[in-house]
């Protein structure tokens, strides 16, 4: 088995995606992950990083309906793939394994 | 409604960046968040930030490797693009770098290439300048020259010329025609004075005011709603009022034109187009010319009733879409209710941009040399174009390897593809360079050859025209095949030394040199057939003898003419005087206007008539083989004597003492003369009648010794001064007259002979190219085959042998071509010589001959290498 690696942006996608459930496409992807993280990112690079992890097995896609909106054109709706769970579940699973190593005096204090 | 969608050009662009099976999706969203943005922030943000996002793409290239390649979703690894700058960059390193390290190969493609192109490019410069001829105008194609054809059987003729009342009439009654400009150049007035200076003109005209608003000749000083402000104007080019006045202002002043009349400078126009058919330096009314013709004449012609004299060049400017064959009758129509007798008369239109390349009669002129030349122009960038694709797919072999190795390390097929272009794309940008360099260096010598006036202006959008069409063209030409075949190379098999099939048999490359040598046995041969022509034109037996004979118009001289031709006899070299009315050279004035017995209803036959001296036929050595000549009695004036071709022509038998009417003068045959050239050889001897008539006979022929006809010349200029003081003297030789008769066939010839050369030269420098690639290649099996007992002579054998093979091809398919090609030219000329298969032949043998001297070079020098030294390379 290859080791997927998945970038930063990649995995906020990835995640993106998961949130919105059935109704993952490019344009609702864009807006939530503005919404959530405040990145205010092109269409475009969200579709690349579409792609990109559809490639590489993380998410499965399908043509939805077409709106009028939308100029009659279809949608493609993203849903994350066993592959995309388990790698995002491997991250967070290394990502909590590292806070739960961390000691108490580890990391300065940070008011919030 | 348009504003309120995104750009179109954005969707276009996002369509062509994007796989297909990626587009619908992403044009969704799009459009999408397009209408979300209209609606939020404005339509114009909304379009601004639809294209901003069409650019993200753009950059993304979603599921596009390159521009070319379209792959499928899967098994795509985001790769370097083709344009990215470093790749770019590296392009032109490598390309760089290969050009220097095959010095010999590129200098032997630039070479070819810079010629080929230079020589190209020329030609189609001056093709282009024959084209443009009198389009300049703004309504070019709507004027026509109105011409006539006339005379009944072979003996019909067309003029340029007609009558006067033709255009007004026309203009008047048919609402097809808009405008009509008539212009005569009538001799009224020679020698034009103003103070101090005097010139004689010879090209001035009487026209319609209409012309300088029915064609762009506008006036540039002067009024122009009235050219002529009275019969005593006068119209000039600027370079002509320069002439007279200089700097000064030439509106107003007065210039007196022999001596008597007047004129007054009313209008300037700017010196006419070197492309304008049409030219002249001084224009005077019409109005006067028929003025000084038509007053007190006692047959009551007038300028609206005269349908006899056809000396008006008419331009009409018609109406848009106007079918000029049903005008033309119309024309005749009128032309005949006017003049009933003139019935075998009809009417032709010619367009105005025709009038250069065309003849009269709408058949092809000039456009044949234009053609020619296209041909040729084409012929040449071709060869150039083969020269260097069979180089460098010949060498690709030995790029093989190069090529592999890059694939092996990552490059794209399209990436080699590009490489591949940029190198050849380098070398045509030099040698693109150096050709410009060449053309402007042989524009000189050019024009020269080919008669033209042309500049190199690079300011000019046509010469980037034809020079930016002419190196795409050969540059897509010759770069696509190689590069293909290059990047094409299965990397394993050819680093293991198998090099694709398409290669090895290079059949591809054989055909390229055939065709090669197909053009250059063709070009060969037609050198030879033109040259051998215009030699039997130059050597042809006219029928008269015209040799060291110097002519000119008399003038006043011709009242003096037994006196001063006593004086000239006196002269040493001076052998013999003789005068008639044309130059018999070229006699270009015609009638119909004849009759005799036996002559047929309807029936008109066109004669040269030419008015001699007693001598004349003596003079030239003519021969009468019937009758008697004139002897210089009164009674001679009511003789004529007639050449062989009249006589047939009128089917007169037993012609002497035979009734003969030329004109309004009733008359007896009395001598028929051996049919000689009375024109171009390249139009069959015609009808000619010789009438006796001294006061027309105004040119005089002088015959001298040869030896001493500079001193014969002096003399008559020193007589001509006593007769005509204010007039230069201007003679000319009788060969020279002759030679000009052919000027455009001479110069064809000389231009046929540089291009041909130009072409051998080029094909044998790919030829050379191909031999050393060839010798170089098979260094070690040459060495090989001399350790092993080969003579220098067999090695030689068998490099030279599949070339010459190929050459021998070249020739077979050449004759048919060549042998048609020139026999089309050939029917230009009513004497001409017979095509003999000895010209092919020696065509070919020229061909193999230069290919054989070509590839025995690098034949040679590989066979007498030493073995031990090519041996040892390994």
């Amino acid at each position: 088995m290859r080791r997927s690696y998945l970038g930063e942006f990649e995995e906020v996608v990835l995640l993106t995606v998961a949130v919105l459930g059935t109704g993952a496409y490019g344009v609702a992807i864009t807006d939530e992950l503005d919404r959530q993280t405040g990145r205010a990112v092109s269409i475009s690079a969200v579709h690349a990083a579409l792609h990109r992890l559809e490639e590489k097995g993380m998410l499965k896609s399908h043509l939805g309906e077409a709106t009028a909106e939308r100029g009659g054109r279809r949608k493609r709706l993203f849903s994350v793939t066993i592959l995309g769970s388990r790698t995002l579940h491997d991250i967070r699973a290394v990502r909590d394994q590292l806070w739960d190593s961390i000691s108490p005096q580890g990391l300065p204090a940070v008011s919030l | 409604m348009d504003s309120k969608k995104p750009p179109r050009w954005a969707d276009k662009l996002l369509q062509f960046v994007c796989a297909p099976e990626l587009f619908e999706e992403s044009q969704g969203d799009l459009y999408e968040r397009f209408l979300r943005n209209a609606t939020l922030f404005g339509i114009p943000y909304a379009r601004r930030q639809f294209v901003r996002d069409v650019l993200g793409f753009v950059r993304h290239r979603p599921g596009r490797k390159a521009a070319v390649v379209v792959k499928n979703t899967i098994n795509h690894h985001p790769s370097a693009s083709l344009f990215q700058p470093a790749m770019i960059r590296n392009y032109f390193k490598t390309a760089w770098r290969n050009l220097l390290k095959n010095r010999f190969y590129s200098l032997i493609n630039m070479t070819g290439l810079t010629v080929g192109l230079a020589v190209g490019m020329l030609i189609l410069l001056w093709v282009q300048d024959e084209l443009s001829f009198d389009r300049f105008h703004s309504k070019a194609d709507q004027i026509y020259r109105l011409e006539n054809r006339v005379g009944t059987g072979s003996s019909q003729q067309i003029w340029t010329t007609t009558v006067a009342p033709i255009a007004e009439m026309g203009k008047k009654e048919l609402p097809e025609i808009k405008d009509a400009v008539r212009v005569t150049d009538g001799n009224l007035y020679a020698l034009f004075k103003y103070k101090e200076k005097t010139f004689a003109e010879d090209h001035s005209a009487f026209v319609d005011p209409s012309l300088f608003t029915l064609f762009d000749f506008k006036l540039i000083k002067g009024n122009p709603a009235k050219p002529f402000p009275d019969d005593q104007s006068i119209v000039l080019t600027e370079t002509t009022a320069r002439r007279y006045f200089g700097t000064d202002e030439p509106i107003g002043k007065v210039i007196t034109a022999d001596g008597k009349t007047s004129f007054t400078v009313s209008g300037i126009i700017h010196d006419f187009p070197k492309n304008s058919s049409f030219k002249g330096d001084l224009f005077l009314p019409i109005s006067l010319w028929f003025k000084t013709i038509y007053t007190n004449r006692k047959d009551g012609r007038n300028k609206d009733n005269d349908f006899h004299e056809f000396s008006y060049v008419t331009f009409l400017l018609l109406q848009p879409g106007v079918n000029t064959t049903a005008l033309a009758d119309k024309l005749r129509t009128i032309h005949l209710r006017n003049k009933p007798d003139d019935t075998d008369l009809t009417y032709l239109l010619q367009a105005l941009p025709e009038m250069h390349l065309y003849r009269a009669d709408g058949t092809d002129g000039g456009i044949e040399s234009v053609r020619m030349f296209v041909i040729i122009a084409l012929l040449i960038l071709v060869i150039a174009c083969i020269n260097y694709v069979n180089l460098s797919t010949a060498r690709s072999m030995l790029r093989s390897k190069e090529v592999s190795m890059r694939k092996i390390v990552g490059a794209a097929k399209g990436q080699l593809f590009m490489q591949f272009i940029v190198e050849t794309a380098l070398l045509f940008v030099l040698s693109a360079a150096l050709a410009i360099g060449l053309m402007s260096l042989l524009m000189p010598v050019y024009n020269q050859i080919s008669g033209k006036e042309l500049v190199i202006d690079f300011s000019n959008y046509r010469l980037w025209l034809v020079i930016g069409v002419t190196i795409a063209g050969t540059l897509l030409a010759s770069s696509i095949y190689p590069a293909l075949l290059l990047s094409s190379f299965e990397p394993l098999k050819a680093l293991k030394g198998k090099v694709s099939a398409r290669l090895t048999d290079a059949t591809f490359r054989k055909l390229l040199v055939i065709t090669q040598f197909t053009f250059t046995v063709i070009l060969i041969s037609g050198t030879l057939i033109i040259g051998n022509q215009l030699e039997y034109i130059r050597s042809k037996e006219l029928g008269y003898d015209k040799s060291h004979t110097f002519s000119f118009y008399m003038r006043d001289m011709n009242s003096h003419y037994e006196v001063a031709k006593a004086e000239l006899l006196k002269q040493p070299g001076v052998t013999d005087v003789t005068r008639s009315s044309a130059n018999i050279v070229s006699i270009n004035q015609q009638t119909g206007s004849s009759d005799w017995d036996g002559k047929a209803v309807g029936e008109t036959m066109m004669v040269r008539p030419m008015a001699i001296d007693k001598d004349f036929i003596s003079f030239f050595k003519m021969k009468l083989p019937l009758g008697n000549n004139f002897t210089g009695s009164v009674a001679d004036s009511s003789h004529f004597i007639l050449n062989e071709t009249a006589i047939k022509a009128a089917r007169i038998k037993n012609p002497i003492g035979k009734r003969f009417k030329l004109w309004d003068q009733e008359g007896t045959i009395i001598g028929v003369v051996k049919d000689f050239h009375l024109a171009s050889l390249k139009q069959k001897i015609e009808p000619a009648v010789f009438y006796y008539k001294p006061e027309n006979e105004s040119r005089i022929y002088v015959k001298t010794t040869g030896k001493e006809a500079a001193g014969a010349i002096a003399a008559t200029e020193r007589l001509w001064k006593q007769y005509n003081p204010d007039f230069p003297f201007n003679y000319t030789f009788l060969d020279q007259t002759f030679d000009d008769l052919y000027k455009t066939e001479q110069r064809t010839g000389t231009l046929f002979n540089v291009f041909a050369t130009i072409a051998i030269v080029i094909s044998c420098l790919g030829l050379f190219g191909l031999v050393a690639y060839t010798a170089q290649v098979r260094t070690r099996e040459i060495g090989v085959r001399k350790v092993l007992g080969a003579s220098v002579p067999g090695i030689i054998q068998l490099l030279a042998r599949d070339f010459v093979k190929l050459v021998l091809i070249a020739i077979v398919l050449a004759v048919p071509v060549a042998w048609y090609a020139m026999d089309q030219w050939l029917q230009g000329f009513a004497y001409r010589i017979t095509i003999h298969w000895w010209m092919f032949a020696l065509a070919g043998l020229l061909a193999l001959a230069i290919a054989l001297l070509t590839v025995s070079f690098q034949s040679i020098k590989a066979a007498l290498m030493n073995p031990v030294t090519s041996l040892r390379s390994e």
